[in-house]
């Protein structure tokens, strides 16, 4: 009986992981703007309000319908999300959900303030003064806030978990705070916490620096490329230090995870930086350049600092060779992504603190175009470094991932997943779709000199008439 | 042990699923309407409303899902185990019908050829009545106190579950109807308003015979439950179902526009705390009680926190957001 179910467990391990993969792949791509949107047009909203800039709040409106259509497909790839860890990892939660579960109701109570003040504000435009409107505007940031914090709260656990009392593996008891704050959140939260609002700005400046490209250069343009651009190339420095910060607290941390993301084979002392390259079984590295004695002074500032090696750790504790390649790979990407938005933010505030205009080259516009993609692929790559790098544990240490997984067979999964890419492949159409159209629509607008921003979005606030709608 | 901490946990979690049933039930109701519309007579403008009515709370209605749901993993995490160990393809269904819904209540406002108008439509009504079938089938199967026994597939699709899901459709059909009522007076379309009193009576006697014949089932297979409900601590919330569904349909058959909204609320809210609290203190009957279940102490203490927050910041704000769908637009842009 124990043997069959094994059996099935492990035989739906490959899907349920593809499957986690592929709905939290999408998800994250949906949750800076859906973070940090609010915060970009409430600075746009904010702009025009002390400078009586009806530009400005142009786009905040318009921009704030964007963050609505975004919020609503983001929440129901998150609703996916909280029922996986039913379908796909149910005795992770049986066993630990007690104590990783409190993040996710925080996140819970975030969701609803987001989901109530959002719409809100998009009611607001018409139904609020001004300045009302803004003040309640301001508690969207905040709860976007909230919501991260929570839901790494609840990554954190599994990355470094914390305050359970565990007998014979279960957890008889839960200190609370402590289960929240573990070692990880610290670094966790801020190095996404920043990610999300450089992505947000990079992605909201990309989109009008294709507009430079093709001619559109009036104010509109400058003032909804300057904002978001600015926001994100300012942090771009900062994220470089704390991603600095989180990569040597690993060393301490999640051993593992930092010999992969470094592919170091035995711990040592001078210990070259790879930058590309693969590890194969033995040991050996392929390819890549070998920069001597670099990582152990990233780590230590001398290099004969000891850095860990995988085979520090057991191998059926530490990710496979596969596991390792990948999580070095994406971490060299990340960094890579990184160095290019800090390379190109020097570039726009030498040209404005010099020249004190906007950049005006053809080229910076070209890479700022580019720019938004790139934070997305960080992100993913990112997000592959800590959760490929944690292999073969779901809570490190503690818990096994083919422990972990549902006991359904490996067809119910296969099934499952297969519906969802198709469901999620119409989705993202359709949210494409709609997001061209709204553009479309807007920019009529602008040469009719209209202005009706929410007309043709599906949520939102309804005209006052119902013989208005209709389409 | 102190028992309080846990039932008041379990407590939190009957009213998010009694939420869930209520507001959600609202919106599914609306596209189950908007199958059943049709695309003659009255069917076009009947869809129209639907529309209008949906669009600003659809997706709030799915927080109450997600926290009843974190709420049991967390407040009882081997409730939860059990259940989706047990019942996934319950839960996956709904979850599928879920996604859908959502995607093609945005397609559909996109949609500009009438083909795949039509198809918008249809699936979006299709996934508006099989989600909350899903949803309710697994409470009852729950209820069936035979989650464990059996194959997946008995637990899953059982007369229990079945009746339990026929119920739910029936009860989000009446609730959906009736709240419709008021958004056709609201927005001065007096035809639809007696299309949508017409309905709300009708699917009120069908939540009627279902509900009869649901109550039979549940004799017949969970006799526990079924005296529980009514000669228990279910009784009142069974009676007040049994009193106010046939006054909701002669209120409004009657054309007596008051107190119907609360009042179906009232209806089929009571329908899920008969349930609850006739199951109660069993979590799964017969197998695993609220106290046997519960997460350490200082869990639920969090978790009746982060619900005290909840309920002073979230109902304040929700109040404040129906105010202003309710309200027209300020100064100039008034039309």
């Amino acid at each position: 009986m124990a043997a069959t179910l094994w059996l099935a467990g492990e035989s739906a391990l490959l899907p349920s992981r593809i499957q986690m993969a592929f709905t939290l792949a999408t998800h994250v791509l949906l949750v800076p703007l859906g973070v940090a949107l609010p915060s970009l047009t409430l600075l746009m909203e904010g702009i025009g309000l002390a400078r009586k800039d009806p530009v400005a709040l142009k786009i905040a409106r318009r921009w704030s319908v964007v963050m609505a259509v975004q919020f609503a497909v983001g929440a129901v790839t998150g609703t996916i999300l909280s029922f996986e860890f039913g379908l796909l990892w149910p005795r992770m939660m049986a066993r630990f959900g007690a104590a990783m579960g409190i993040g996710f109701a925080v996140e819970g109570l975030a969701f609803f303030l987001e989901a109530i003040f959002i719409g809100i504000y998009l009611y607001g435009w018409e139904r609020l003064q001004p300045r009302t409107h803004f003040l309640l505007g301001l508690a969207l940031p905040p709860a976007g806030l909230l919501g991260t914090v929570s839901v790494l709260a609840a990554n954190s656990f599994m990355n470094t978990p914390g305050g359970v009392k565990l007998i014979s593996g279960q957890v008889t008891d839960v200190d609370v705070m402590a289960a929240l704050f573990t070692r990880s959140l610290g670094y966790e939260f801020w190095h996404f916490l920043i990610a999300i609002y450089m992505t947000t700005g990079f992605i909201v400046a990309s989109i009008y620096a294709v507009a430079w490209l093709r001619e559109r250069r009036d104010h509109y343009q400058r003032l909804a490329f300057a904002v978001p651009f600015t926001v994100a190339a300012a942090l771009t420095p900062v994220q470089l230090v704390i991603g600095d910060l989180s990569a040597r607290a690993l060393v301490a941390d999640q051993p593992a995870k930092f010999a992969a993301m470094e592919i170091t084979w035995t711990t040592r002392d001078h210990n070259p930086e790879v930058v590309g390259g693969l590890i194969d079984g033995s040991g050996v590295i392929h390819f890549g350049l070998s920069i001597p004695s670099l990582d152990s002074l990233l780590v230590g500032y001398s290099a004969g600092t000891v850095v860990p090696g995988l085979t520090s750790v057991a191998a059926d504790a530490r990710p496979s060779i596969v596991e390792a390649n990948i999580t070095h790979l994406a971490f060299d990407a990340m960094v890579g992504f990184g160095t290019a938005g800090a390379l190109l933010a020097a570039w726009y505030f030498w040209v404005l603190v010099r020249r004190r205009h906007l950049p005006d080259s053809v080229w910076f516009y070209r890479l700022a175009a580019l720019a938004g993609v790139g934070c997305y692929a960080a992100v993913e790559a990112g997000w592959v470094t800590t959760e490929v790098g944690r292999q073969p544990w779901i809570v490190y240490g503690l818990m096994r991932v083919a422990d972990a997984v549902t006991g359904a067979p490996d067809s119910f999964v296969w099934t499952m997943l297969l519906t969802l890419v198709t469901v999620y492949a119409l989705i993202a159409y359709f949210f494409i779709y709609l997001l061209v159209r709204l553009a479309a629509r807007w920019k009529r607008e602008d040469s009719l000199g209209t202005f009706a921003p929410e007309e043709g979005a599906p949520y939102g606030p309804r005209p006052g008439k119902f013989g208005r709608v209709g389409s | 042990m102190n028992d309080l901490l846990p039932n008041l946990v379990a407590l939190v979690l009957l009213a998010a699923i009694t939420a869930y049933s209520t507001a959600g039930g609202a919106d599914f109701g609306a596209g189950i309407w908007d199958l059943l519309a049709g695309n003659g007579g009255r069917g076009p403008e009947a869809r129209r409303l639907i529309d209008h009515a949906m669009a600003p709370v659809w997706e709030v209605n799915n927080v109450w899902l997600v926290f009843a749901i974190v709420l049991c993993w967390t407040g009882f995490p081997p409730l939860f185990y059990a259940t989706f160990d047990r019942l996934y393809p319950l839960f996956a269904l709904a979850l599928i019908g879920l996604v859908l819904r959502g995607a093609f209540f945005a397609f559909r406002h996109i949609a500009d050829n009438p083909r795949t108008h039509r198809t918008a439509d249809l699936v979006f009504g299709l996934s508006s009545v099989l989600t909350p079938f899903f949803f309710a089938a697994s409470l009852g199967a729950i209820a069936s106190g035979r989650v464990a026994s059996g194959s997946v597939l008995e637990a899953s699709f059982s007369p229990m579950s079945i009746s339990f899901g026929l119920v739910s459709v029936a009860a989000t059909a009446f609730t959906g109807a009736s709240f419709l009522v008021g958004d056709a007076r609201r927005y001065g379309a007096p035809e639809l308003v007696d299309y949508f009193r017409q309905r709300t009576a009708a699917a009120a006697l069908v939540l009627i015979v279902i509900g009869t014949v649901a109550l039979v089932v549940i004799g017949f297979q969970a006799p526990a439950l079924f005296r529980s409900m009514l000669a228990g601590p279910g009784l009142p919330f069974a009676v007040t179902t049994m009193v106010l569904t046939p006054l909701v349909a002669f209120l409004l058959w009657r054309g007596i526009f008051r107190w119907y909204r609360v009042l179906t609320v009232a209806a089929v809210g009571s329908l899920v705390l008969a349930w609850g609290f006739g199951q109660a203190p069993y979590l799964l009957p017969g197998r695993l009680t609220i106290a046997q279940a519960t997460a350490p102490e200082s869990t639920q203490v969090a978790l009746l926190a982060v619900t005290f927050v909840l309920v002073i910041v979230v109902v304040p704000s929700m109040a404040l957001l129906y105010y202003l769908d309710q309200r027209g637009a300020l100064g100039p842009t008034e039309a």
